[in-house]
Order: C-alpha cells, then structure tokens, then sequence
C-alpha cells in the first residue's frame, strides 16, 4: 500500500516545513551574538552580548548608533493597552447583542469583519486623508489608535460570539427570575462564564496592536511607536543590534503567551471544580 | 441556537412573549450601536475618503477639492501604474499557489494522520507560533538567511554544491515570494487543518472497507471535505498578501513594486490624489477577489 509511505513522507515533509518556518528566526538569534566588529551575517567573529549591551546603551562610543527604541516601545505598549480594553468591551458588547436574532444582523457581522479584512495601507490612507481634510492632527494616541481598534474589535467579536455560542442562556435566566439584578447578574454569572473568551480576546488585541505597522504608518504622526522605529532602520544598514532586538521582542511576546497560558489554567481549572458536579449530571 | 428559532413562531403570538421580544430586540440594537458607529466612522468613513479625494485635483505639494479625473487619467497612462497592478497580481497568484501547495500536506498530515489529539495540538501550535513574533522581525530575518554571505549560500559553497555565492536569492522577486509564503501560509495550514481534523472517521473507513485506494478516498472524501478550508485560507492569504508592502519594501531592494509600494511613496511625495487613486484600485481587486471566494462558500457558517 502506497499509505504506508505516504505516512513517513508527510511527516517528513511537515518536519522540513517546520524548518522552513523557524529557520530564519533561529538564524537571526544566532547572529544576534555576533561580536562587536562582525557584520549582520555569517560568519561570526566571535560570541558576545556586545549587541544586547548595544541595545540596552550599556556599550561606551560605537560606530553604529543605538536603535530608537526606548520611547516607542512605552507607546506602543500604552497603545496596545488602550486597543485591548476598548476592543475588548466593543467586542463583548456586539457578541452579547448577537445572542437576539435581529434583521440585519448579517450586514453587520460583515462591517465589523470587514474591520480584519481591510489592508492596513488602505485605511490608513484614507484615515490620513480625512484627518487633513477636518484639521486633526494625526497622533498614536488619536488617528491611529481609532485604526488600532478597527483592526482588533473583530477579532475580539469573534472570540467573544464562540464563547456566547457555547453558553446556556437560562443559566442567566435563572439568576435574573430569583431577582438578581440585570449588573449583579452580569457580574456574578455571565462574566466568570465568559472570563476565558475575555482573556483570549485581550491577548489577541493586545498582540495585533503591540506589532501593528501598516494601520500606523500614515497616521501616528510625529511620535513613532515601536515597528514604526523598526522599520525606519529597515532603508538603512542594518547591524546585528535589529537582531538582538528581534530576539528580545519575541521573548516578550513569549512573556505574553505563558502569563494567558497561567491564567487560563488556573481560571479554568477552579471553574472545573466549581462545576464538576453539574458536569457531571450534564 | 436552532433550539430558539424553532420556539419563535410558536411563542410569538403571545403577548408578553411579544412584549419581550421587542425589549431584547431594543437590547440588542444598543448594544451594537458603539461598535458599528466606531467602524462606520474609522472604517467607512476613511475608505470612502480615499474614493472622495481620488478625484481632487492634485498640485505639486497638495490637493484641492476641485473634482476631476486627472489623476486617475494620469494613473491608468502610466506604464509604472499599470505595471504595479499586473505585479501585484503576479506575487498575489503565485503566493496564493505557493502556500497552498506547501500548507496543504502539513494540513493533510496534522488533520489526518496525527491520530494522537495531543499531538495534534502540539503540531499545529508549533504552526502558530512564529505568528506571534513581530510581523517587521520575520521580515528581515530573511536576510541573513538569503543574502550573498547569507546562511543559504555559505551552507551551499560549503557542501560544494555552488562556488560562487546565488545573488538571486536577495533582493528580487524571489525573495519577496520567499518570504510572504513564508509568513502567510499559517493562515492556509489553520483553516484547511481544521476542516480536514472534522472529517468522521468512520466515512474513511467505510470507504476503505469498500476497496477504496488511498488516492480515491483523497480525492472523493478529503479534498471536497477541505474545500471551505482552502477558500478561508485563500481569503485569509489574498487580503493581507494584496494588501502588502513591507515585505517587498524590506527584501527586494525597490525591485518589486506592488500597489501598496506605490501607496507609500505617492504619500510619502504628498501625492495624496495619486496614492487615492492606487487606494481605489486596490480596493476594486480585493473586493473581485472576496466576492469571487464567498460564491463558494458562506464564511459566516464556517466561523
């Protein structure tokens, strides 16, 4: 049988794709240790955190100028905050309006959609264009942080409308007939249910945000958040510090996914337990 | 969900069934009016700016609102333009190829021959996880690997299978086909995955039990069963590689210029009109584009 084969080739080939994959990311790490007189590419000169110490400004007189990180990296981390919470509650808002039918529902679903789908460039061109047009002043914090959440509320809508698909509304129901208030029942009831979407949807805006560049190309502005910075050293030479940079980023992104991973855990895990009895009737 | 509609017509001709109907209705309307004014206002509003100012009159440091065709008789005159479309179409044909064809076994080998759950989860994790370093790092990542002193051409002249470096590997075309498959095939392996990962198992038995070979139960089962799958993927894929410039900016030396690439530097210029009218165009191929892949399958069913 030819399956037999078939099944070693694929996970061969899957091997090799991983490969493809990591590839170029393993080899940047690598070249982030390059010393100090070595160049963005093989072969290394000799093995050194020079370019890390380069990056934190801890080296003494270089030939190559520090990466303009600092600032931008504190607005870009403010940005990602500020997209996460609107998103977020933009998010949970129109999925729990999702749980009525209501005519026109389809159209809508597709607007907010549209918000993931449309390319960054375009949006922000036109952003730039009517901020010229009406006199805003284009800023991080304004024309692009509106485009920001734009990009993210979708997914945060989708996250949020599986979760609400999943769960029982007589369950709500119930609380709100023993005379619990509509807030009260919000509070006790839904949002525990609904706190693991909460948390997969603030990962999801807060990643996409912290890393977005073409929605803040045209519209950030003066003040440059982070890929913006990256990407300004992009038309010049590049050094091995944009490495030691990328592996540091990547680490924080990393950072991100463990701390979603320990909550999700130890949220769920004591909801389990909370509700092991029901399941186990269900 | 299927459970409330049935009970609609049933309870609708009471009147506090009624009654309630109208409040969650009311609820509903409320509850998404924050959302759909944000997108109209930040979404809408900007995208039919860009067709509104395509038709402005465009001086050398700025526009005017006096209406005219000029920049749009100018765009489609000009080889440079047009030459942008036909390439921008041209890397979005030949990624979409690419992706599929490399994504599609390792959707095929995660989806169906991974048997072990966990196992399955760790593979496709493992697919998801370069998505979540920086989009602008994975990008240049590509040129150490690719460059004329690059690990591909020093692992090459090492095995003596080359004696002078491949300069074709950065800084052309290749390189931004290179890359952006690189980068936009997660979007291919998740969906079609998916899909593949749903199919009964026992519908592959049965068809085994029949006499079926492998090849027909590929073709007659699994291919037509993944189908959404690639559409979404191809969607996913055709969006953001049609949207592109980054890519092409950082690894092709200005060689590759799609519609994106011209956006940026017609703004860049303060040709506002000029980069509109690229805007518009843009806008009319990915619209073609999305229409064409929704006629075959309904997204919102598959999400």
């Amino acid at each position: 049988m030819d399956v037999r084969m078939l099944r070693p080739a694929l996970a061969l080939y899957t091997g090799a794709f991983l490969a493809f994959l990591y590839g170029p990311m393993i080899v940047l790490a690598i070249l982030s240790f390059q010393g100090p007189n070595g160049g963005p590419q093989f072969p290394i000169q000799e093995w050194s955190t020079y370019w890390y110490r380069h990056l934190l400004g801890l080296t003494e007189t270089s030939r190559v100028s520090q990466l303009p990180v600092g600032d931008s990296l504190l607005r870009s981390l403010a940005l990602a905050f500020m997209t996460t919470v609107v998103s977020v509650v933009l998010g949970t808002m129109s999925a729990e309006a999702f749980r009525t039918r209501f005519r026109g529902s389809g159209p809508v679903f597709y607007l907010v959609i549209l918000g993931m789908m449309v390319p960054g460039v375009l949006v922000g061109l036109g952003m730039a264009l009517l901020s010229n047009v009406l006199g805003i002043e284009r800023a991080w914090w304004g024309t692009a942080f509106v485009l920001h959440v734009v990009y993210t509320y979708p997914f945060a809508f989708l996250v949020m409308l599986a979760i609400f698909n999943r769960f029982d509304r007589s369950v709500e129901e119930a609380s709100l007939s023993l005379g619990v208030s509509p807030a009260q029942t919000f509070r006790r009831v839904t949002f525990p249910i609904i706190f693991p979407g909460v948390l997969s949807a603030a990962l999801f805006s807060f990643t996409l945000s912290y890393d977005e560049f073409s929605r803040t190309l045209f519209t950030a502005g003066r003040d440059l958040t982070l890929p913006l910075s990256i990407y300004g050293t992009f038309s010049v030479e590049i050094y091995p510090n944009l490495f030691a940079f990328g592996v540091l980023t990547t680490l924080f992104s990393f950072t991100l996914l463990v701390i979603y991973g320990l909550l999700m855990k130890r949220f769920t895990g004591t909801r389990a337990g909370r509700f092991s009895g029901q399941e186990a009737v269900a | 969900m299927t459970a409330m509609t049935t009970d609609l017509p049933l309870t609708s001709e009471k009147s506090p069934a009624t009654v309630r109907e109208a409040t969650d209705r009311r609820r509903a309307l409320m509850l998404l009016s924050p959302g759909v004014i944000w997108m109209t206002l930040f979404m809408l509003l900007p995208l039919g700016m860009v067709v509104y100012v395509s038709f402005w009159t465009q001086t050398t440091f700025a526009v005017n609102s006096t209406l005219t065709t000029a920049s749009w008789e100018r765009f489609l005159s000009s080889p440079t333009y047009l030459g942008a479309i036909g390439t921008t179409l041209r890397i979005w044909a030949i990624v979409l190829a690419a992706t599929l064809l490399v994504g599609y076994p390792v959707a095929l080998f995660i989806g169906l021959f991974v048997k072990n759950r966990t196992v399955q989860t760790a593979l496709l994790v493992a697919c998801v996880i370069p998505f979540w370093t920086s989009f602008l790092i994975r990008v240049i990542a590509w040129r150490p690997m690719l460059g004329t002193e690059g690990a591909i051409n020093v692992i090459l002249q090492k095995l003596g299978i080359i004696s002078e470096p491949l300069t074709f590997l950065l800084f052309s075309e290749f390189s931004v086909l290179v890359g952006m498959t690189q980068i936009y095939c997660v979007f291919m392996v998740g969906p079609i995955t998916f899909m593949i990962a749903r199919i009964d198992e026992s519908v592959i038995e049965a068809a085994r039990d029949l006499g079926a070979s492998f090849g027909t139960i590929f073709r007659r089962i699994v291919l037509p069963l993944s189908m959404p799958g690639v559409i979404v993927g191809a969607i996913f894929v055709s969006v953001m590689v049609l949207g592109e410039f980054a890519t092409a900016a950082s690894l092709s030396g200005r060689k590759v210029n799609l519609l994106g690439n011209i956006i940026v530097s017609q703004v860049g210029s303060l040709k506002w009109a000029f980069a509109a009218v690229a805007g518009v165009v843009l806008t009319i191929i990915i619209t073609a584009v999305i229409t064409l892949a929704l006629r075959v399958v309904d997204l919102r069913k598959e999400m």
